[in-house]
């Protein structure tokens, strides 16, 4: 109860070797291995014996929300509702109940860029689990009774997220940051997009965006290589050779230098203050990610969290986190406080943002922080679905099997004057967009706008 | 995302469970031991990767609140961040990471718990700092009264910024009516603002001690080690002689009878009902709480289950529905069912068709292929428990601070082999639809504000007292 955990799983890429021991050679903690199959899909597998357990993770990159279009927002998220829901022989029921009578979970997901899934199954029951994936993605039904109750589970998700603030300042978050851009757009539907969805919408979905050549596959646990290979052409083989994906433009952080206001009869302000971010391939990555680190990733620790929650009091959680995504970059800061403090602890935000800049982090900060980046990599692998997650986020960074020590030479490298140098180069503390959700007090911002419409919902 | 999926896992982590080498049925083969000032070790080898889970466990928690200063267990939990005698305020932290790792901590109504993830080579370091704030805690004014602030922010950020959280805090509060089950764990508003620092000193001189703690150990260490350092580090605290009776707590009000909450609020957009009542805990009686389980089980374990299939599948009155059953509490547990109603369906409508369809549960009973497969289908899960470090740890470490054995927790794939149809029909009749003239049945209605009239209407027609709230 202590504070949110937020931030992880966004730099679930963060991936080296120990710390401590830098002049030891690097253990090789992860043993990859690369897999081409026979009909020509790539995958990454890590064996191990040791429980009788697989979890298999896929994503179709570029397949995710941002291709929905406005008439048919929450297309990507209906399709992930869906599609295990039905497929070949099987109705709903018989789909759904296999899995519970063999404990196997299959679960499809989207976001903004991706649609992808995962299964986990015990070693006995994988080749039927791995049967069950090839059906849905292959063969899905959608038929009408599980479609209409999956569109009103989510329309009732909407309703409820209406009372919750933080929904309501992610919807306001999205329309001002990425005005104009389709991720702008609620990858959960609207009231009224849900509804222009058709079973022939998530046909055309499944044909369209999920193809073998934007695939990326991952495999952990108990399978060999050998049967990895075998499973992953019967699950994927017969998916068209190539998709086709709506154009999306690149697009930089929309309304920077303003502060827009969302009035709600609470009794705290929800804060996100956003700015663009370099690509994680730039030559900078690893300086800023450092930097960001010592002003707020890190949680406790942080500065922000020291001057904003510890010192003062006056907020649960404060976190900086970058965002990678598809077609922009950003850096975002979350925070909520007493509406009364809202305007204080703005200032106190934009007064640490340029203290990393003005003045070089101590050697105990640099050092530290890089221990932990460094340092912290082994905790990802500490069971068979968060390796498999960490192999499937490296592939689809594009990053190589052999980042692992490369990332860590590259924190390794960060001097002091690197850190105070991407300061420099990238925050921008009077140049932030930013939103308030609640009754917000004491504002000293030259462009403060009231909204009072709520975007992307009805 | 599918609710009635994510509400199973408090019971799918409670379940799932493996066999391992020595013993196949037990489920961690987990090792235990005891040092001289009463702390209980307990070790769950798991040598995959060089990293360890360290989790101290105090049996303490919300319940255990002064009367009039609720939240200061949850509060407290805050102040051992705030610096001890060798660990100065707020460095807890961020020692842990500049080592790689990470730490944080949780507090529930019956325990405290303070954990590390970390490479297993920093395994004794940890040690050294949770002996050092288990024991010299230091409690300093200007320490107390900013984390004061910071945890009544984490109410409004929790609870009063979003109208649902006030509406299940009050219904909290009518189920259990004189216990501290029905405070909310991290207090009123204004008992969290007149917390002081003496209360907390107080606090942490009655609970703090090693005969109050358990510290489960996952990962890559093995037994003679953790010995020799538990020794080392833990070995010489002194344990509090008060602390080895058992708990006492204040006897839940007898109070009998259906109550309706009916709450409504302006920020509430979509309805939702819920049916309450209280079940005896795991501990109170192992074999029903069992068989509570399994009949959660089958009827509330999915979309393919009889509950959700009847109301959202076939007479489609709601866009999801489902039954829980949380008992692994130290005190008395609680079961509810619950449904969201689709447009145009009344709450009223909903829950004659959610009594109907229990009635009609009780009628026909469950069968014994449904009662074997749920028992198969446990033991199947406990396959996915040990794939992972932490996870057991968690397990073991709830489990005991709330009054159950390690056995209890081993065992409990064996035990649910002696649960029969019989049982879990027998746990169905008295639970499922409670007996009001023996227990205390909460129904909770949530509502958009502006429907007075059919407030009326109902109040009339609604048996036993009205509590009607905002």
């Amino acid at each position: 109860m202590k504070k949110l955990i937020l931030c992880f799983i966004l730099c679930i890429v963060c991936a080296p070797a120990f710390a401590q021991d830098a002049a030891e050679q690097p253990e090789k903690i992860l043993d990859i291995q690369e897999l081409q199959t026979e009909s020509g899909i790539s995958a990454w597998l890590v064996e191990d014996h040791t429980v009788p357990v697989i979890a298999l993770h896929f994503a179709f990159k570029g397949a995710g929300a941002s291709g929905d279009g406005p008439d048919k927002q929450g297309l990507a998220r209906l399709a992930s509702n869906t599609m295990d829901e039905g497929a070949g022989q099987l109705d709903s029921h018989a789909f759904q109940e296999e899995l519970r009578r063999e404990v196997i979970s299959l679960r499809f997901s989207s976001n903004r860029d991706m649609f992808g899934g995962v299964v986990q199954t015990r070693s006995s029951t994988r080749d039927r689990a791995f049967e069950l994936l090839r059906l849905a993605l292959n063969e899905p039904r959608f038929d009408e009774e599980p479609l209409e109750r999956m569109r009103a589970a989510n329309l009732a998700r909407i309703r409820n997220g209406l009372s919750d603030p933080n929904w309501v300042s992610a919807r306001i978050a999205n329309d001002r940051f990425f005005e104009g851009h389709p991720y702008a757009l609620n990858s959960g539907g609207t009231l009224s997009s849900l509804g222009n969805i058709t079973a022939d919408d998530l046909r055309d979905f499944a044909t369209t965006r999920l193809a073998r050549d934007n695939l990326h596959v991952a495999i952990v646990g108990d399978i060999t290589a050998e049967n990895a290979k075998q499973a992953i052409d019967n699950i994927f083989a017969s998916l068209p050779e190539s998709a086709n994906l709506p154009e999306v433009a690149d697009i930089n952080v929309q309304n920077v230098n303003t502060l827009a206001v969302f009035e709600a009869p609470i009794p705290q302000t929800i804060i996100s203050a956003v700015q663009d971010a370099p690509p994680r391939e730039h030559d900078d990555y690893f300086a800023f990610t450092v930097m960001n680190h010592i002003l707020g990733a890190s949680g406790f620790g942080s500065r922000l969290t020291q001057e904003i929650r510890e010192k003062r009091g006056l907020t649960y959680g404060i976190y900086s986190y970058p965002q990678y995504m598809d077609h922009i970059n950003t850096l975002n800061v979350s925070v909520a406080t007493a509406n009364e403090n809202a305007g204080q602890v703005l200032d106190l935000l934009t007064a640490e943002m340029k203290r990393i800049q003005d003045e070089p982090v101590s050697a105990q900060e640099r050092d530290e922080t890089i221990s932990y980046l460094i340092g912290s990599f082994p905790l990802t692998l500490s069971s068979t679905s968060s390796i498999a997650g960490l192999l499937l986020n490296m592939q689809v960074e594009e990053l190589s099997v052999d980042y692992i020590n490369e990332r860590r030479k590259g924190f390794e490298s960060v001097t002091i004057a690197d850190i105070q140098k991407a300061a420099q180069t990238y925050l921008t503390p009077d140049n932030l967009a930013i939103i308030m959700i609640g009754q917000p007090q004491g504002l000293d911002h030259e462009n403060v706008i009231k909204l009072t419409t709520l975007p992307n919902v009805e | 995302m599918k609710l009635f999926r994510r509400l199973c896992l408090v019971f799918m982590i409670f379940t799932a469970l493996p066999s391992y080498a020595q013993d196949s049925e037990k489920i961690f083969n987990a090792q235990s031991f005891t040092l001289d000032n009463g702390l209980q070790v307990v070790l769950v080898e798991n040598h995959r990767a060089p990293i360890v889970t360290h989790m101290m466990w105090y049996k303490v928690g919300g319940a255990d609140d002064p009367a009039g200063k609720s939240g200061l267990a949850h509060m407290f939990e805050h102040l051992m961040f705030r610096g001890s005698k060798n660990v100065a305020p707020g460095d807890f932290s961020k020692r842990v990471r500049a080592l790689g790792g990470e730490d944080n901590a949780f507090t529930s109504y019956d325990y405290t718990a303070y954990f590390q993830n970390i490479a297993s080579e920093y395994l004794e370091e940890m040690m050294r700092m949770e002996a050092d704030r288990m024991q010299d805690l230091n409690v300093q004014e200007e320490e107390f009264f900013s984390e004061q602030k910071v945890v009544m922010e984490e109410r409004r950020q929790r609870t009063d910024n979003d109208p649902r959280s006030r509406f299940y805090e009050q219904l909290g509060y009518n189920l259990f009516p004189h216990h501290p089950y029905g405070i909310p764990l991290i207090g009123w508003m204004n008992e969290i603002a007149s917390l002081t620092p003496e209360d907390a000193r107080e606090f942490y001189k009655k609970w703090y001690a090693p005969n109050n703690a358990i510290l489960v150990v996952s990962g890559d260490v093995t037994l003679d080690a953790l010995k020799e350092m538990t020794q080392k580090y833990y070995g010489d605290l002194t344990p509090y002689p008060e602390l080895d009776q058992p708990r006492v707590r204040p006897e839940i009000a007898e109070f009998y009878g259906e109550y309706d909450v009916r709450y409504q609020h302006e920020r509430i957009q979509q309805p939702q009902i819920i049916r309450m009542s209280r079940v005896p805990s795991i501990r109170g009686e192992k074999h029903l709480g069992i068989a509570l389980q399994i009949l959660e089980d089958v009827l509330g374990s999915g979309s393919t289950t009889r509950f959700y299939k009847s109301l959202v599948v076939e007479q489609k009155l709601a866009s999801n529905a489902g039954f829980n059953v949380s008992n692994a509490s130290y005190n008395e547990g609680q079961i509810y069912v619950y449904a969201t109603p689709l447009p145009g369906v009344s709450l009223d409508v909903l829950n004659k068709a959610i009594v109907t369809e229990l009635q009609d549960i009780l009628r026909e009973g469950v069968t014994e292929e449904e009662v074997q497969e749920s028992k198969d289908r446990m033991v199947a899960q406990a396959i996915f428990a040990r794939d992972s470090v932490s996870g057991p740890a968690r397990i073991i470490g709830r489990g005991l601070a709330s009054g159950l054995t390690l056995d209890d927790i081993e065992y409990w794939t064996r035990d649910l082999q002696e649960i029969t149809m019989a049982h879990v029909n027998e746990a169905a009749r008295k639970y499922l639809l409670p007996d009001p003239s023996q227990n205390l049945i909460i129904t909770g209605y949530m509502m958009p504000k502006s429907q007075p009239q059919k407030i009326e209407e109902d109040a009339v027609d609604t048996q036993g007292q009205e509590v009607v709230v905002e």
